[in-house]
């Protein structure tokens, strides 16, 4: 039961990443193939009414957090109290520019709310990726089983470290990268002319630079910390995890010579997904690994909640899910299709 | 502020309460929403979809910031109440992860299809798209709302040998009766706003002498609504709610009306200032007997007072909690009158051509949100010292990792921030406003799609 409910905190996680990391990686790549505020408005159009949908995933996985694993979210919480608050205000920044920005058809308006909409979105995914890598390299959990990082220390992965150190900063970098190519295949298939242009030229150019720096945080990884790969290899299911992950990207080049729009996009997709399944594949069951000792981290079976309650919510979950998809897929058929600029005035 | 939760303390106040003053506007518009879109609907009544489409923009604005301050909110309880959230987590977090994953859900699927996308939907569709909103709202509030009652009035526990609380009888957590009379009337007073919010933009434009039709579709239906929402309220849900405390939180009926000695045929204070040092309440005005039968139904019930109860047992905070329960109440009273009045004079066929009271209607929206407010503010004050009532204290529950300074410096942020999203609300409701009820800005969000 504690593996099933680990594997859906995961892949809750993962189903935010990929699905709000395209709205992420929208707002990160707008202003180079937007120039105009009506291209930066089919931007915004392209992402559609459903990202508010997109964006609680992340509230599901909280709340999958909290009914399975209260005392992990009880140490990890208040543990990135100050990363986490800024993350919520950027949060709170790009809600409020999808939804305020289209509000007034005035150019200083929405050049305001643009620029305020790249910026947090950047800073969403700097600081999505410093989370991961500081649950991938560790974080200072000591005798008491708490911790409470710092943004800054002394830039080193071992002992007593802060949110960004070399390690952190590296995977904080990828995953900027990686998420700004990914909503420019975003947008290279949801959108006409020349977003759509300038969408596809930087979307070959990201992902090359996306599989350049995958070998060095690979590598960066193996240095700090050389047991999550050993442990790889004993677990076919972070086996099929890469396997995705190398289709994905295989299938992102495959759709870019061919143009084949929609391929290249969901190759991207699971190139996220297939990294995220093999990294959460290969700490199990370590949720909190600990920098000082690894008796002192949290274990899943350690953290999770005892009694009735996860045989209680594995009932309701699957209903929650399947109705939660079914009224998204309503939803995306009414607004899907190509997003083109300047189409003939609705009134 | 010796207190190590102070800032915990202020922090989570300052962002509910702030975070509030959305979704009962949200939840008190939706019923009108769906009720309008069927009359037009059924009637072909074009005022009813223009209403309806007006309020359908002031919804999403209002929405929006509702989302992006409610999203905090379930972060908190682990950033700053860690302790807390492990030690009830096994129980409130069912609610917590069912409100997420069933009603926010629902919501954040469809709002934008009610509010963009009624060209694209046509009116049927879209008629589902605005009560399935709808339904996500209040769905939302009632699993909030049992998490809430659990802290009140836990009941379907059980404690671990670990000392954490987790799932005993599922059902009885759920059905908690405490939070049924909790959601009846925290959603009657939630259609109190909305009613409130709309009758006073429809008085505002019915003074200008503008958007005549609708001025007085707003009117009407706000003023409807607001007498039925202003009286249920009161009774039943008000009624039963304090009938409940009096039976669960004798102390917190005690610290509300500021009474310290016990004895039968106690009094309603109207007015006074509690004197929590010398034990007494400051120039008093009050009805006789009317505390003992309103708590027990009875004239000679025995009301217990604070002398009765050890001071660590004592709210925290009295003299807030007496003004805050004395405020919520004065109000509630105020609003049947007002829209009592607002009936009346409706059935005589004069509403429209009373100035005096359109008057009154324009300038009463803003209490509802202080008298909501002020009943959020007795429910949790009246439950201190206790985090969770009789099993948990408030000062066993924040995150003692985190320093006074790092809990200081979100506060700050959060004041900041919320202090310009404020501005910006009120800029855009109130430009809404002065545009009116025209068609002709729907708003170019998405309707650059074309399918393909």
């Amino acid at each position: 039961m504690v593996e099933i409910w680990f594997a859906i905190f995961c892949l809750m996680l993962t189903a935010y990443a990929v699905m709000d990391g395209w709205n992420i990686g929208c707002g990160v790549v707008q202003f180079l193939v937007a120039r105009t505020p009506p291209e930066r408005r089919q931007v915004i159009a392209a992402i559609g009414p459903l990202w508010t949908w997109h964006e609680v995933w992340l509230v599901g996985a909280g709340g999958v957090l909290f009914v399975a694993f209260p005392s992990v979210l009880a140490v990890a919480l208040p543990g990135f109290y100050l990363a986490v608050f800024v993350l919520l205000w950027c949060l709170v920044g790009r809600g409020l520019s999808l939804e305020f920005g289209g509000h007034i058809d005035d150019p200083m308006w929405r050049s305001f709310w643009d620029l305020a909409f790249a910026v947090t979105n950047a800073l969403i995914a700097i600081l999505l990726g410093a989370a991961l890598g500081n649950l991938l390299r560790g974080l200072p959990i000591g005798p008491a089983g708490k911790f409470s990082l710092a943004f800054f220390t002394d830039f080193k992965t071992r002992g007593e470290v802060g949110i960004l150190d070399w390690y952190t900063i590296m995977v904080a970098v990828f995953t900027l990268v990686c998420l700004a190519a990914h909503g420019a295949s975003y947008l290279v298939w949801r959108t006409e002319g020349a977003v759509h242009d300038r969408g596809l030229a930087l979307a070959r150019r990201l992902w090359l630079a996306v599989f350049l720096l995958m070998p060095a945080i690979t590598v960066a990884t193996a240095a700090v910390r050389l047991e999550l790969f050993t442990e790889m290899m004993a677990r076919p299911l972070a086996w099929l995890a890469v396997l995705l992950a190398v289709g994905g990207s295989v299938a992102v080049v495959t759709g870019q010579r061919g143009q084949r729009e929609l391929l290249s996009f969901v190759g991207g997709c699971a190139f996220i997904a297939g990294l995220l399944g093999a990294a959460a594949a290969s700490v199990f069951p370590v949720m909190l690994h600990s920098t000082f000792d690894p008796s002192h981290s949290v274990s899943a079976y350690a953290g999770a909640v005892t009694g009735p309650g996860l045989r209680l919510a594995i009932v309701w979950w699957p209903i929650a899910m399947a109705l939660s998809i079914l009224y998204a897929v309503l939803v995306f058929r009414q607004f899907s299709g190509k997003v083109r600029l300047s189409s003939p005035p609705l009134h | 502020m010796d207190d190590p939760a102070f800032w915990h303390r202020l922090q989570f106040a300052f962002t509910i309460t702030y975070h509030y003053l959305f979704p009962q506007l949200t939840m008190g518009l939706a019923p009108l929403l769906v009720l309008w879109r069927w009359r037009a609907l059924a009637t072909g009544n074009e005022a009813y979809a223009r209403s309806a489409r007006f309020w359908s923009r002031i919804f999403g604005i209002n929405f929006a910031v509702g989302v992006v301050t409610g999203i905090p909110m379930e972060f908190q309880f682990g950033t700053n109440w860690s302790e807390f959230s492990k030690y009830s987590g096994g129980v409130i977090g069912q609610t917590l992860a069912m409100e997420g994953m069933f009603a926010f859900f629902l919501e954040s699927a469809f709002v934008g299809a009610m509010v963009w996308g009624e060209r694209r939907l046509g009116p049927t569709k879209h008629f589902i798209a605005t009560c399935l909103t709808a339904l996500g709202a209040w769905l939302s509030a009632y699993f909030i709302l049992v998490t809430n009652a659990f802290m009140q009035h836990p009941v379907g526990h059980e404690l671990t040998p670990q000392g954490t609380l987790i799932i005993g009888d599922f059902t009885a957590y759920l059905l908690n009766p405490w939070a049924f009379v909790l959601f009846a009337h925290n959603q009657a007073a939630a259609l109190v706003t909305g009613a409130f919010v709309v009758a006073a933009v429809g008085a505002f434009y019915a003074l200008r002498n503008v958007h005549k039709e609708q001025a007085r579709v707003y009117v009407e239906w706000g003023t409807a609504m607001g007498l039925l929402a202003a009286v249920l309220v009161a009774f039943p849900t008000g009624d039963v709610q304090a009938k409940f405390v009096a039976k669960h939180q004798e102390v917190s009926l005690a610290a509300m009306e500021g009474r310290f000695e016990s004895g039968t045929e106690a009094q309603l204070n109207l007015i006074g200032q509690p004197n929590v040092k010398m034990r007494r309440l400051d120039n008093p005005i009050a009805l006789p007997g009317l505390l003992s039968f309103l708590a027990f139904g009875t004239f000679h019930s025995n009301v217990r007072g604070l002398n009765d109860f050890p001071e660590d047992q004592w709210p925290t905070n009295i003299e807030l909690l007496y003004y805050s329960f004395h405020v919520m109440a004065g109000l509630g009273t105020i609003f049947i009158g007002l829209m009592g009045l607002a009936n009346l004079q409706r059935l005589r066929g004069k509403l429209m051509d009373t100035r005096l009271l359109l008057w009154a209607l324009m300038l009463a929206f803003p209490f509802p949100y202080i008298a909501n407010t002020a009943g959020w503010m007795t429910a949790e004050l009246g439950r201190q010292p206790w985090l969770i009532w009789g099993l948990f204290r408030t000062g066993q529950g924040y995150s003692d990792v985190v320093s006074q300074g790092d809990a200081l410096f979100t506060l700050i942020g959060f004041a900041g921030l919320y202090a310009a999203i404020g501005l910006l609300y009120l800029f855009m409701i109130g430009r809404e406003v002065v545009q009116g009820p025209v068609d002709d800005h729907e708003s170019g969000l998405y309707p650059e799609v074309v399918n393909g």
